[in-house]
């Protein structure tokens, strides 16, 4: 902390300094600031969240009350079914909320006072925690309703466990690099989905497939192979979103 | 005295729209001490330029140069040199003056005692409002918060774009303030097309229109 | 100028030998010419998309222009391709398989390609400030080509086996088949099999196969094959699926290889005259992308100077 202090008595000296001198902003700090001002601007007004909750409620009542009904006399849908129906109201919902962070700093203005204060990974990484938390949030909200109200049979929790929390850090990724490219174009919300549904593609393939194996309770040794995919989804698009943002973010 | 000498170099901008052109060709040179006045009717481009030299965006043709030690800078590395005060610089309406000083700071570095904080808003005027939300300030307020964020890492190169929008005649006498004590620490370009700015400046850029 | 005339007669020639020099194909009739068309165009909307990445990064990292210019131009024409590709491909489907569209991998990668190439365009359309809207395309370009590795590990996932002659379509490929031997079991794709025994009738092997699939029962299957001609003589069909069921060898050791395959699928450019014009197809093929794209560069890069010229 003594190095703080310092740039505090430097800084408030007034006195000019080379750039050098200046005091460095932290990458950690920096994101953290970013993230905890994106996640107190939405709990003042909840239009993110509140908008989130109800659309997938409403997906997820849409899906149940023409299915749910159905269900009681006859045969219950197969897991592959399920799953489809998990992800289609998964992946709408994360196109209505994850472009949000960087539209709303656009259409705001406020993205400038970013642009001039922070340094670019800075917003990503604190972006794409926010983007995380919420979609990690609306996840278990969804999965919840729809797994009562389509009285779900999952065989193997831990399995679904995994491919949810993999597939939402894939999704976040994704949608956090696409967001920033839309928020600087003229129609945004138009742009979103024809943007990210093909890079989107491979995480929907597999994740339906893993849910699939998953509400079916097959056993880890089955599904290992798209554990692996995923996996390999989330770190590819984490290294490209790495190295991609700051073009996009400075274009 | 050895204040550290800061050059901005404008070789050859030309900024345009697809088919519209709104800079062209425009040379310029300021150095620490000076003051660049840029002006020259609506639409000709003057928010343009201060973007430009911002790093908000680039331009279609030229460069442009920050030169302090000896080292060059683009617009896009000169994050720590540069602060812009501007128009289409919003704040976040949902946070407060507070929140918005603590913000910057933490994204620069910068370490801030509330007691700092609080000098900084008393400077422009905005004493005791450090708590309340942005979103409820009038539109005079909202432009001395953006002196308080632009100024806050003492930049040695200060742009303002239309400098006394909005403001009072009290809010006028501090920008006054702020301009002198600017040119004694660095540069400053300023867009303006109000009369009154015009003695802020010694040398003058005037934009003239390419209409098509 | 002699560019067009040469690839325009080139294209003539190529299409003249389609129908002239190539045999009709087995099971397939005049249909199985479309190849020769398909398979160049399929492959070029590949490339497109590769030589887009290329120059998309080159005008990330120098930010000249005419790099932006080459990135597009290399995505009109993977789109143009595409299409060709597309249709050639649903014409031959419909023909062959039954149905324009049937979600087999390669179906599925160059529909991806079309949805990347079109979201390319639409978010070009939607920003005015040139230097913002090329390094966007450009990031974005590059994201895509990001994602294709994963995407050829993803794809084949989506269906159990391929429509498209993986193995059969070129001599040196091969598919995974599997080597059973008397009341072995194994599965291909799908489909479990059990060889339930193998009779030999002078050159010709005939191997009784219990093929099931699902919970289903099983059927009787009887492929045959010629050990002295190397011909498969009875290929019958798998239920279920759109292949069939041929012996690719007899082993040693009594063992028989198996792998399926669909109609009309042996080993076509084994005729030295098909391979000619198939290999004729896709240098022409190769020509005219590459003179369109250059000339559509060229008129990208004339305009800028005009719009350049017209601002002074």
């Amino acid at each position: 902390m003594t190095g703080a202090i310092c740039t505090t008595a430097i800084w408030f000296s007034r006195s000019m300094h080379t750039p050098t001198e200046r005091p460095q902003p932290t990458l950690a700090r920096a994101s953290w600031a970013v993230f905890q001002k994106d996640l107190r601007a939405e709990l003042r007004t909840r239009y993110a969240l509140n908008a989130l909750v109800m659309f997938a409620l409403a997906t997820v009542l849409m899906v149940s009350i023409n299915l749910g009904s159905q269900l009681l006399g006859s045969e219950p849908l197969t897991p592959l079914v399920n799953a489809v129906l998990l992800w289609i109201v998964l992946f709408f919902a994360a196109l209505t909320g994850m472009a949000r962070a960087f539209v709303q700093e656009e259409t705001a203005q406020t993205a400038a006072l970013l642009r001039l204060h922070a340094p670019p990974l800075a917003v990503l990484i604190g972006k794409w925690l926010f983007n995380t938390l919420l979609l990690a949030g609306l996840t278990i909200l969804t999965t919840l309703t729809f797994g009562l109200l389509m009285s779900l049979h999952v065989g193997n929790l831990p399995l679904l466990l995994v491919v949810l929390g993999l597939s939402s850090l894939g999704l976040a990724t994704t949608t956090t690099l696409i967001a920033a490219i839309i928020a600087q174009a003229n129609v945004r919300s138009a742009l979103f989905a024809p943007l990210a549904f093909p890079v989107l593609l491979p995480l929907l393939v597999i994740a339906v497939q893993t849910t699939d194996l998953a509400f079916s309770g097959a056993a880890w040794n089955q599904a290992l192979a798209n554990v692996q995919l995923l996996v390999a989804y989330v770190l590819l698009t984490a290294a490209s979103t790495m190295l991609l943002f700051p073009l996009v973010w400075e274009a | 005295m050895t204040t550290p000498q800061i050059r901005l170099e404008l070789d050859r901008i030309s900024k345009s729209y697809g088919q519209r052109s709104v800079l062209h060709n425009i040379a310029a040179e300021v150095e620490t001490g000076e003051a660049l006045l840029v002006t020259g009717h609506n639409g000709s481009g003057k928010s343009t330029l201060l973007r430009l030299l911002a790093g908000l965006q680039r331009p279609t043709g030229g460069t442009i140069r920050y030169i302090a030690a000896g080292i060059t800078y683009s617009p896009l590395r000169a994050q720590g040199l540069v602060g812009l005060v501007g128009a289409d610089v919003q704040l976040y309406r949902e946070l407060t003056a507070d929140e918005h000083i603590d913000f910057v700071a933490r994204l620069r570095g910068l370490s801030l005692t509330p007691q700092l904080r609080n000098g900084e808003l008393e400077r422009v005027g905005l004493g005791g409002r450090g708590t309340e939300q942005v979103g409820g300030f009038s539109s005079g307020m909202v432009q001395r918060m953006r002196y308080v964020l632009a100024l806050l890492h003492r930049p040695p190169v200060l742009l303002l774009d239309e400098p006394t929008t909005n403001l009072d005649q009290e809010g006028i006498a501090m920008v006054d303030e702020i301009v002198a004590e600017q040119r004694q620490q660095g540069l400053l370009v300023i867009a303006t097309n109000d009369r009154r700015d015009l003695h802020y400046g010694d040398l003058v850029l005037t934009l003239d229109a390419h209409t098509n | 100028m002699t560019a067009k005339v040469a690839i325009t007669l080139w294209m003539i020639g190529v299409t003249a030998a389609m129908f002239l020099l190539v045999p009709a194909q087995q099971g397939l009739g005049n249909t199985g010419r479309i190849i020769i068309f398909h398979v160049p165009t399929a492959w070029l909307s590949e490339l497109a998309f590769l030589v887009s990445a290329v120059w998309s990064a080159l005008y990330l990292w120098k930010r000249r222009p005419v790099d932006d210019d080459r990135a597009l131009a290399a995505v009109e024409q993977g789109f143009l391709f595409t299409i060709l590709a597309t249709v050639t491909g649903a014409i031959f489907a419909k023909v062959v398989w039954g149905s324009f569209w049937n979600w087999d991998p390669r179906e599925t990668a160059i529909l991806v390609l079309l949805l990347v190439y079109g979201a390319y365009f639409a978010l070009r359309s939607a920003i005015d400030d040139l230097e913002r809207r090329r390094q966007l395309a450009a990031a974005y370009a590059l994201f895509a080509f990001a994602m294709a590795p994963l995407l050829t590990f993803v794809v084949p996932r989506l269906s159990d086996s391929t429509l498209h002659p993986n193995c059969a379509f070129l001599q040196t490929a091969t598919c995974k088949g599997i080597t059973l031997s008397a009341n072995g079991v194994g599965a291909l794709g799908e489909t479990i099999l059990e060889l339930r025994g193998i009779r030999h009738e002078g050159d010709l092997v005939t191997a009784d196969v219990a093929a099931r699939r699902g919970g289903g029962d099983a059927t009787l299957l009887q492929p045959s094959y010629n050990t002295h001609t190397g011909q498969q003589v009875v290929q019958p069909k798998l239920a279920g699926t759109n292949f069939m069921l041929v012996i690719k060898q007899v082993n040693g050791d009594g063992s028989i290889f198996l792998n399926q395959q669909a109609a009309g699928n042996q080993s076509q450019l084994g005729n030295l005259r098909t391979l000619g014009t198939f290999l004729a197809s896709l240098l022409g093929f190769t020509g005219l992308f590459w003179w369109i794209w250059k000339l559509r560069v060229n008129v990208m890069g004339l305009r800028r100077e005009l719009t350049l010229d017209g601002l002074r």
